[in-house]
């Protein structure tokens, strides 16, 4: 070019301009110098990408097993050709934990996130332990009517910056699908949904209904739902969805929707009716998506949610599932998203989905309301919505983090361990020989979705795929608190007529020395914190608890002399940060194989200290943190050897060349220690 | 135990007690003052009745590792 250039000076420029074309040809040169190499920098100095997989429960010897059997090609690809670590989980490990540690990179002493269960010391009022959902604060009556000054809320819980909020303030592009311990969603510039922790439009976790004539069903209420008596009538059912309490009426009872099913008197199908939709279902069909709007207050107030339907049974007995009552992501009437017409834009591109935190119905299993088949589509419909939405949102990733949520492999392997584990008293040969490799299935779609990924991933992008906690066989229950009152550490009052599954029944707590609530959580009554507490803090509160530890890790279950507790940390030890101390005194860890039992976790009494767990949810992680490590792979070398989940967060700012904050516990993974 | 109590009202807190009880179609000053109480003291004292404590096991019992 500066040829170019000095030829066409000799051909057209007169002496007295040449002064002036030097300067003019030493600034092209100048520009088409400063052009190239702007272009090659474009070309080295691109942007870093980052993608998330956030795998709940994947577990690392089960990864391991299936990679071994060619099951997981994907998986195995990439621990050979990256790096496979077991990511040390939470203290406790439990999900709101873990992803908290995991989201904020510290641990509970900062985010304050112990347990799924929390209470308030001064009235032992128990609550979820990431979010709160209350109804307005005012309200006037008119009759039996109650109007609300103002509107309810939702209450995110957990302290500590996000992942995402520091890559926000940097202007780094990102997208968060349904990672836990997000509801209410925080404030977010890009698109998130929140996940675990979200309720039904009840207010509650998940409450199912069920219809049925048969006389001899359990009426009312069951863990997780509630069982409705009907009459078929002329071949006709005629009953009420149950909705939302309506608070806008005295003593707040549940709106209802009516409904009817007309049952072919000889076919097995049924039609069902509900404000304007009416549907036809076989015996063994489940409806989609329905929207449904329950009035609470005329012309003024509704709120709409969705719900399926799944006739059970149309004869000889009738038998009608419905769904818990999710919020309709087109019409939230809590928010669940960022900005608030995501979760609209995302249903109208995939259609309706569940919006509720834990969608798989796991209660509905363990009640017998759902068997393993019928459990199994419903878990497989969840899973497929998640793909839907995945397959719509991950081609338009291109710049910053890509963060995307699966929960099936946690609650699978919940409900379906027991089919892989003889040792299970949950185990049922007939059922393992169906249903046995049902989880392994579940395995085998996130390496398909492994694969849909792997293909975009370039020089400039980083890989992670990690889990929370691992998992575990829970076969036998250790009631604490009722450990807690054998040992006199827990004293009732005298003539105890209370009823013993009601939490902390009857308790005297002026005699009362420690308590466990929550799935690992032990609680000294402490003068001072406590609303009638007794235990001194400082040395008389250590050395009990010092006590009390010695005598746990000395317990052996009678039937084969295990060691049931293999760990117990003390909040002083594991914890770091304001919240330290706002949580429980201890954490118990149990070994493989055991877990708090069903009742003790909210504060009841069982008889036995020791019980066989029968239920269909078999397999847990609420151990000793150390048996239930989750998994980290990436396509970038590992440099840390034992790899926690407070790292996660660190390694996510140092990708993006952003300092991690002071207050975060771990360090990137990629650097070496 | 419990027993009842009187408190008198007059002057401007009267005119404004009526008016707002007006506006919110309360069918007495009494029904209102007492609905603002009950309001007021459980942020103080909050509800432990049987029933609250009921609906949020209710509600966490939804939660699969609850029973």
């Amino acid at each position: 070019m500066q040829i170019l250039f000095a030829n066409l000076f000799k051909v057209i420029a007169p002496v007295k301009n040449r002064l002036w074309l030097v300067c003019l040809l030493a600034l092209c040169a100048a520009g088409a110098t400063l052009f190239l190499s702007c272009g090659h920098a474009r070309g080295t100095a691109a942007s870093p990408k980052m993608i998330i997989l956030g795998v709940d429960g994947l577990d690392p010897d089960l990864l391991t097993k299936f990679m071994a059997e060619g099951k997981m090609p994907n998986f195995a690809r990439l621990a050979e050709q990256g790096s496979f670590r077991r990511l040390t989980t939470s203290i406790p490990p439990q999900s709101p934990v873990a992803w908290s540690n995991l989201i904020t990179g510290m641990n509970a002493g900062g985010h304050g996130i112990f347990d799924f269960i929390h209470r308030d010391p001064k009235t032992f009022q128990l609550y979820f332990s990431t979010s709160k959902v209350e109804g307005p604060k005012h309200s006037f009556s008119i009759g039996s009517w109650v109007i609300p000054l103002g509107s309810g809320s939702a209450e995110q819980l957990r302290h500590g910056k996000a992942f995402w909020e520091i890559l926000d303030e940097q202007n780094i592009p990102n997208y968060v699908y349904r990672i836990p311990a997000n509801f209410p969603p925080i404030s977010a510039k890009g698109k998130t949904l929140s996940g675990m922790g979200t309720p039904d439009l009840r207010g509650t976790y998940g409450t199912f209904t069920f219809y049925t004539d048969d006389p001899t069903a359990a009426v009312g209420a069951v863990e997780g739902g509630e069982v409705v008596q009907v009459e078929v009538k002329n071949n006709r059912v005629a009953t009420n969805l149950i909705g939302p309490d309506n608070s806008f009426r005295k003593n707040s009872p549940p709106a209802t929707e009516p409904f009817t099913v007309d049952v072919d008197p000889l076919e097995p199908v049924a039609r069902i009716a509900f404000q304007d939709q009416q549907f036809v279902l076989k015996e063994g069909e489940w409806s989609g998506w329905l929207p449904v709007e329950f009035q609470l207050m005329p012309v003024i107030g509704n709120v709409k949610g969705i719900c399926r339907f799944y006739l059970k049974q149309a004869h000889p007995r009738f038998q009608l599932y419905v769904s818990p009552i999710n919020i309709d992501p087109k019409n939230p009437a809590l928010p669940i998203s960022t900005p608030t017409s995501y979760s609209s834009d995302l249903a109208k591109q995939i259609g309706e989905f569940h919006t509720q935190g834990i969608a798989e119905d796991t209660k509905a299993l363990s009640d017998g309301v759902l068997d393993d088949k019928e459990f199994l589509e419903q878990s497989h419909t969840v899973l497929a919505e998640h793909r839907r939405a995945f397959d719509a949102e991950f081609p338009k990733f291109h710049d910053g983090l890509f963060f995307f949520y699966f929960s099936s492999l946690d609650l699978n392997a919940h409900m379906m361990w027991r089919l892989t584990d003889p040792q299970s008293p949950a185990y049922d040969a007939a059922l393992a020989a169906q249903y046995g490799t049902a989880l392994e299935e579940f395995y085998e779609q996130i390496d398909q979705v492994l694969g849909e990924v792997m293909p975009k991933v370039d020089d400039n992008t980083t890989l992670l795929v990690l889990s929370d906690h691992g998992f575990a066989p829970y076969r036998h229950s250790f009631n604490l608190n009722t450990w807690l009152l054998n040992n006199g550490y827990i004293t009732r009052k005298e003539g105890v007529t209370g009823d013993p599954n009601e939490p902390f029944s009857d308790v005297d707590w002026s005699r009362t020395r420690a308590y466990g609530l929550g799935l690992n959580g032990l609680y000294l009554n402490t003068r001072g914190r406590e609303r009638e507490g007794i235990v001194e803090p400082g040395a008389q509160a250590d050395a009990l608890l010092e006590e009390i530890r010695q005598k746990l890790l000395a317990v052996r279950d009678p039937k084969d002399n295990s060691q049931v507790i293999t760990r117990i940390d003390f909040a002083s030890e594991a914890y770091q940060g304001p919240y330290a101390r706002s949580g429980p005194d201890a954490l118990v860890g149990y070994n493989r194989g055991y877990r708090a039992g069903w009742k003790t976790i909210l504060g009841a009494f069982p008889a036995e200290v020791l019980e066989d767990n029968t239920n269909a949810w078999s397999g847990d992680h609420c151990m000793d943190f150390t048996k239930v490590p989750g998994v980290l792979l990436s396509n970038r070398k590992i440099a840390a050897e034992t790899p926690a989940l407070t790292d996660i967060a660190p390694t996510i700012l140092r990708t993006f060349g952003i300092a991690k904050t002071n207050d975060m516990k771990g360090q990137s993974v990629f650097q070496a220690r | 135990m419990f027993g009842s109590h009187k408190v008198k009202i007059e002057g401007q807190l009267l005119e404004r007690v009526k008016t707002c009880s007006d506006a919110a179609g309360y069918e007495s000053i009494d029904e209102f003052v007492i609905h603002m109480l009950e309001k007021e003291t459980k942020k103080i004292i909050p509800d432990e009745s049987s029933t609250s404590k009921e609906e949020i096991q209710k509600r966490l019992r939804g939660l699969g590792y609850i029973e």
